[in-house]
């Protein structure tokens, strides 16, 4: 088997040293693979994405990206940085977050100005974003202008437009409407059709089959208990029931109750 | 995931709040500084939005390099600074008219603008200097007040409409600059002063920030509201408005270490690159060139003639 992109050998992290956010963690993920992360609120899924985008380190265990062990020390290097930065492309849950620029052309263009790449090069990136998220019309507003669905799209511009190898993206539909969340499916299907690494940590399963060729089940030890393929694993009701991933829904029909799984 | 946030605020607030369920005392003045806060975080919200939709017209101004138009205007400044005529100050303030109207702003907005408040108050400042006691001169007027003679001075009213009018071209210069110029562009500008570019993107971020954390606030005021009503007892009051700031710092504080991040993560390691894409155009090297030699003009003037 080829050599992962990201590994991770018995990783633990804590918040403040007392707050638990990942417990004995073990994951791989093979380059181009779309993996989804799934569990309840609270169970380390955000702690994962931050470390894989290496703005936290395992305080106990190994992380290694393309076979190379990832610490402050190495990432320090501002050589090695600017090349991991490129690579990797970390779509934060919050967007506000993520604008902090005065316009949304300057929070697109912050990532690409920051790591040397040309302006000619820079612009022809911008406008097949732009034209790809449908962000023309929004250019030059401000991000506190934007509606949610205006901001989280911004937001995947800001990363897209770095045209990073890997995606790693923090809930990026939850909370919007219908067709904002297709457009991000479509574009997370391009991404991976062009052979990027997506990692997506998400609540809402209807879309996990779509997008991801690996389903990880983080429980609450804050670890992955359960992995498998979009379909063995949204097929055990009991188990996401169980996880708090699915409720059974109960509504009337006229005169008769139906239920499902939502 | 513990919220240390919410943990402080529930801990802090008042437990007929949170907790009991239980009405607190009515008083008026209390209610009136929560509604007065929501009403005036509304208002500044809408004031920078007109702004913002100002700034983005298609007028003269607008259209002018912002380099240009800060030299240009800080050019303006001085021959308003310098001169000693009321005519040069008043056709000063005809050419900042004159600019606003080919600018897209309404001249009764501008009017307002620049006409009340700062050169009105000016006008109250300057009053005493129109008598012989501070300007002595040639009597214009002389009457009794309080046992005391006082006259008015041809003098003394040329320097107080020398002041007001002086006042009223300043004022109305940086009004067109900050009607025509959206926020950040004008920061931007600050690079031709040699400001560090770091200092520049902070402030840059801060405005940004401002309106995240006053939609906070807002939300904060409004979800006090819905539950404790429009008035509350004054010791609540106080202490609502003193957790909701000990608790926006504490969100400020979260909100820093997570833009950081944000930063960090698209290669930001300390010195913000930034394209300062100005294009400026052979019409706004006209209005560079007329502003320097109205300064020039006033220079020479001044030396020549008064």
């Amino acid at each position: 088997m080829a050599e992962p992109l990201f590994s991770l050998n018995d990783v633990s992290f804590s918040y403040q040293g007392s707050i638990a956010g990942l417990n004995g963690l073990d994951l791989a993920v093979a380059r181009g693979e779309r993996t989804a992360v799934i569990g309840a609120n609270g169970t380390g899924k955000s702690t994962l994405l931050t470390l894989l985008d290496a703005l936290i380190f395992p305080q106990k265990g190994r992380f290694t990206f393309a076979g190379k062990e990832i610490t402050p020390r190495v990432i320090n290097d501002a050589a090695f940085q600017r090349e991991f930065r490129k690579k990797v492309g970390f779509v934060f849950q919050n967007p506000d977050i993520q604008l902090f620029c005065p316009t949304v052309k300057e929070d697109i263009l912050f990532g690409p100005l920051q790591l040397g790449i040309p302006v000619p090069e820079i612009n022809r990136r911008l406008e097949s974003a732009v034209e790809r998220l449908r962000l023309a019309p929004l250019l030059e507003r401000s991000p506190h202008q934007l509606s949610i669905g205006e901001k989280k799209k911004a937001a995947i511009a800001s990363v897209l437009v770095i045209e990073p190898e890997v995606l790693l993206l923090d809930e990026p539909t939850a909370g919007l409407d219908p067709q904002t969340v297709r457009d991000i499916i479509a574009v997370l299907q391009e991404a991976h059709v062009a052979g990027r690494t997506v990692i997506m940590a998400t609540h809402d399963l209807h879309i996990v089959e779509e997008i991801a060729d690996v389903i990880h089940v983080f429980g609450n030890n804050r670890t992955i208990i359960r992995s498998g393929t979009p379909e063995e694993i949204l097929a055990d009701t009991e188990f996401l029931q169980k996880n708090n991933l699915v409720h059974i829904h109960v509504h009337r029909h006229l005169h008769a109750h139906h239920t499902h799984v939502h | 995931m513990k919220d240390p946030i919410r943990d402080f605020i529930q801990q802090a607030i008042a437990p007929e709040i949170f907790h009991s369920g239980h009405t607190p005392k009515l008083s008026g003045r209390t209610g009136g500084v929560l509604e007065k806060t929501v009403l005036r975080v509304v208002d500044f919200l809408k004031a920078t939005v007109e702004n913002d939709a100002l700034a983005s017209r298609t007028g003269f101004l607008q259209r002018t390099d912002p380099r240009i138009k800060c030299l240009s205007v800080a050019l303006l400044l001085g021959c308003a600074l310098l001169t000693k005529s009321i005519v040069e100050l008043a056709l000063l303030y005809a050419a900042c008219v004159t600019l606003a109207v080919f600018s897209s702003i309404s001249l009764l907005f501008f009017l307002e603008r620049t006409l009340l408040f700062i050169p009105f108050f000016s006008l109250f400042i300057v009053i005493p200097a129109i008598f012989n006691v501070i300007t002595p001169g040639e009597s214009v007027l002389s009457f009794k007040a309080f046992g005391a003679g006082l006259t008015i001075t041809r003098q003394g009213i040329d320097s107080a409409l020398i002041f007001f009018m002086r006042v009223l071209a300043s004022v109305s210069l940086t009004i067109l600059v900050m009607l025509t110029t959206r926020h950040h562009v004008l920061l931007r500008t600050l690079r031709i002063f040699k400001v560090p570019r770091l200092f520049i993107m902070t402030m840059s971020m801060c405005y940004r920030y401002i309106f995240l954390l006053l939609d906070v606030l807002h939300n904060t005021f409004i979800a006090i509201k819905s539950r404790v009503g429009y008035v509350t007892s004054a010791k609540t009051g106080r202490r609502l408005v003193a957790v909701n700031m000990a608790g926006m710092w504490l969100r400020s504080y979260q909100l820093y270490g997570q833009v950081y991040d944000a930063m960090v993560s698209r290669g930001y390691t300390g010195e913000p690159i930034v394209l300062d894409n100005f294009k400026p155009h052979a019409g706004d090297y006209l209005l560079l060139a007329a502003s320097f030699f109205t300064l020039i003009g006033t220079l020479w003037l001044n030396r020549f003639f008064r």
